[in-house]
């Protein structure tokens, strides 16, 4: 079962794994808003598609529950063994309720309770059943529960815990899994240990020589409001161009413009870059040695083939700008940095770049229980011990459609760019994807006088931007989509700052809009090349008085 | 800050009161940082206008 999430687009790699498994003969079930090429393809047709509408992932997995506990098709072994009763039977009661059920929810997620129930029993009853779902779950509001949702369809069905079975994240980009996994956020340190965990905290400690907090940190998202409230001094950023890839974009540039020292990491002069007051030319995956981590928790080497152009390797300005600062750093080789984690972190005990080396790539927990690292999760017992349902109520967005703005925008990737474009907007793959293009349903199109290839209005509560329309049947009524590859399109000018009330990330895959005919680019396009001109002749100066200079 | 301690408070509405208010309490320690609790602190001391009876339990087990 895929929801939201799009393979052949956005991961073409496990894309191709996942065909070729259905010409074997594997079934699949789709949730999606827009009917993508797994629905049906050359070779691949889904046995159901879910066209859900944006925002009411949690109604749509309550339902599912609800015909697996209805139609008693839970796998009560399995739950008497592996999970807490008490938790089980409050889920089951809450799913079983009659809201829950899929001819209730149809009226919020537009899903066929007919379809719904079916699907359900595929996945139920259909031998192991996978679930692999992208960032179509996590931008929401809700995108902790559905998680939640989802664990607990696995947990209910016993799809846990051996080869061919689990709930299976797509990342969003590459090697979030190894940022996640290196304490990355701001509550934790490496192998998720809270930073109120003594005794990770002392371990950190007494190899560090610093005393550390042992408070929670701030998000992006706070910290940008924390910076327009004048709290919030300096930033660092590496690798990451938030003022393109964020949403509300307004706000994020306050938030930036308001900083007193923004430092910026990066291949390339990004949107971001703009706002820096210092600029460090980072190096890329072909100039640095260490390694990537994959969304099945494989640890992969990087091998450096060149030398960095700019002189370091991102590392190595890590370590130059914290030997500025007062704490000199004492690695040698990104080997040494993977010993440290090794020693400082119990899932990483075994991992070393020569084990790697020998075995190829690892997946962890990889320690003295699993010297060979950890290809399945989940055998025979959860970390935490006993599985616990959790209850997930669905709670609408508070993002709504009105008359004045009656449709749902959302957003995603396209195969031939990636991401905000940093990289592959500045190549040949232009001539394949130029720009960001609004797909529209027919329906919606007519209502408003719109034609293929017409410029329009793209307009949210929180901004404005214009891009070229394409009518398309892969979008259901009601429902609009574009990518945001491009900069000059600023698809983020028009998402909220609704997040996730959990982890804070973004809502990027429900925004109410309104679109209409326009005959020129918005203020905020206008503005944004005014800027980039400017940005573009101080840095040619620059270059030729450096140049003189020589 | 009103509507984030919101959603985590209706995410916890699904639960037996006590283990509620205890889940939102246990959240804003966990994730909110020092500065954010402080506002939310000072927020419910003048009222509190606007926000959840369990989020409004919650921070005032904070103080």
């Amino acid at each position: 079962m895929v929801i939201g999430a799009n393979p052949t687009d956005a991961h073409p790699v496990f894309a191709s794994h996942m065909k070729r498994r259905l010409r074997e003969g594997a079934r699949l079930i789709v949730v999606d808003p827009r009917r993508i090429d797994l629905v049906r393809s050359a070779h691949v047709q889904a046995d159901y598609h879910l066209p859900l509408l944006p925002g009411s992932n949690v109604a749509v997995i309550n339902a599912f529950a609800h015909v697996i506990v209805t139609e008693r098709l839970v796998d009560e072994p399995f739950v008497q063994e592996r999970c807490e009763t008490e938790a089980f039977e409050q889920w089951r009661k809450f799913v079983a309720e009659e809201r829950n059920s899929p001819e209730a929810t149809e009226a919020v997620s537009g899903v066929p309770a007919a379809d719904l129930r079916a699907a359900a029993r595929l996945y139920a009853t259909g031998g192991n059943a996978a679930i692999y779902y992208g960032l179509g779950v996590t931008e929401h509001s809700q995108g902790s529960t559905m998680v939640m949702g989802m664990a607990n369809l696995a947990m209910a069905t016993g799809n846990l815990g051996k080869r061919g079975v689990g709930v299976n994240p797509l990342r969003g980009q590459n090697n979030v899994q190894g940022a996640c996994d290196m304490g990355s956020f701001p509550h934790e340190f490496s192998g998720y240990r809270h930073v109120s965990d003594d005794a990770a905290r002392h371990l950190f400690e007494e190899a560090w020589h610093v005393p550390l907090q042992n408070e929670p940190g701030l998000r992006i998202s706070n910290m940008l409001d924390a910076a327009c409230e004048g709290t919030f001094k300096g930033i660092y950023i590496e690798g990451e161009d938030i003022v393109q890839s964020d949403p509300n974009t307004q706000h994020v540039t306050a938030g930036m413009t308001a900083m007193e020292c923004v430092v910026v990491q990066d291949l390339f002069l990004n949107e971001t870059a703009s706002y820096a007051h210092v600029f460090f030319p980072g190096s890329s995956f072909l100039e640095k040695d260490g390694t990537f981590t994959n969304a099945e928790r494989r640890i992969s080497r990087v091998r450096k083939a060149i030398p960095p152009m700019a002189g370091l390797a991102d590392w190595e300005i890590t370590m130059a700008l914290s030997a500025a600062l007062g704490y000199p750093m004492p690695y040698q080789h990104p080997s040494e940095i993977m010993d440290e984690i090794a020693r400082l972190t119990p899932t990483f005990a075994g991992v070393s770049f020569d084990k790697i080396d020998e075995l190829g790539s690892i997946q962890w927990p990889c320690n003295a229980k699993a010297p060979e690292g950890t290809p399945v999760m989940h055998i025979g017992g959860f970390v935490r011990g006993k599985g616990r349902f959790m209850i997930t109520e669905f709670v609408p967005t508070e993002e709504r459609t009105t008359g004045r703005f009656p449709l749902i925008l959302t957003t995603g990737r396209i195969l031939t760019q990636y991401n905000v474009g940093a990289q592959t907007a500045r190549t040949e793959n232009n001539v394949w994807h130029p720009e960001d293009i609004l797909d529209i349903h027919p329906w919606d199109a007519e209502n408003r006088g719109i034609r293929e290839g017409d410029r329009v209005a793209l307009t949210s509560r929180a901004g404005q931007t214009t891009l070229h329309a394409r009518i398309s049947e892969r979008m259901q009524p009601g429902v609009v989509y574009t990518t945001f590859h491009h900069g000059f399109t600023g698809a983020n000018v028009v998402t909220t700052e609704f997040e996730d009330w959990a982890t804070g990330c973004p809502e990027y895959k429900v925004t109410a809009v309104e679109v209409c005919l326009a005959k020129r680019m918005s203020e905020w396009q206008e503005n944004y090349l005014e800027t980039r001109r400017e940005t573009t002749q101080i840095q040619s100066k620059q270059i030729l008085s450096g140049a003189a200079g020589d | 800050m009103v509507h984030r301690a919101n959603q985590i408070a209706l995410f916890f509405a699904g639960y037996p009161h006590d283990e509620a208010v205890a889940g939102v309490t246990d959240h804003f320690k966990k994730f909110w940082e020092r500065r954010m609790r402080d506002q939310i602190i000072a927020y419910v001391a003048h009222g509190g206008k606007g926000l959840h009876e369990l989020a409004l339990e919650a921070v005032k087990r904070l103080q």
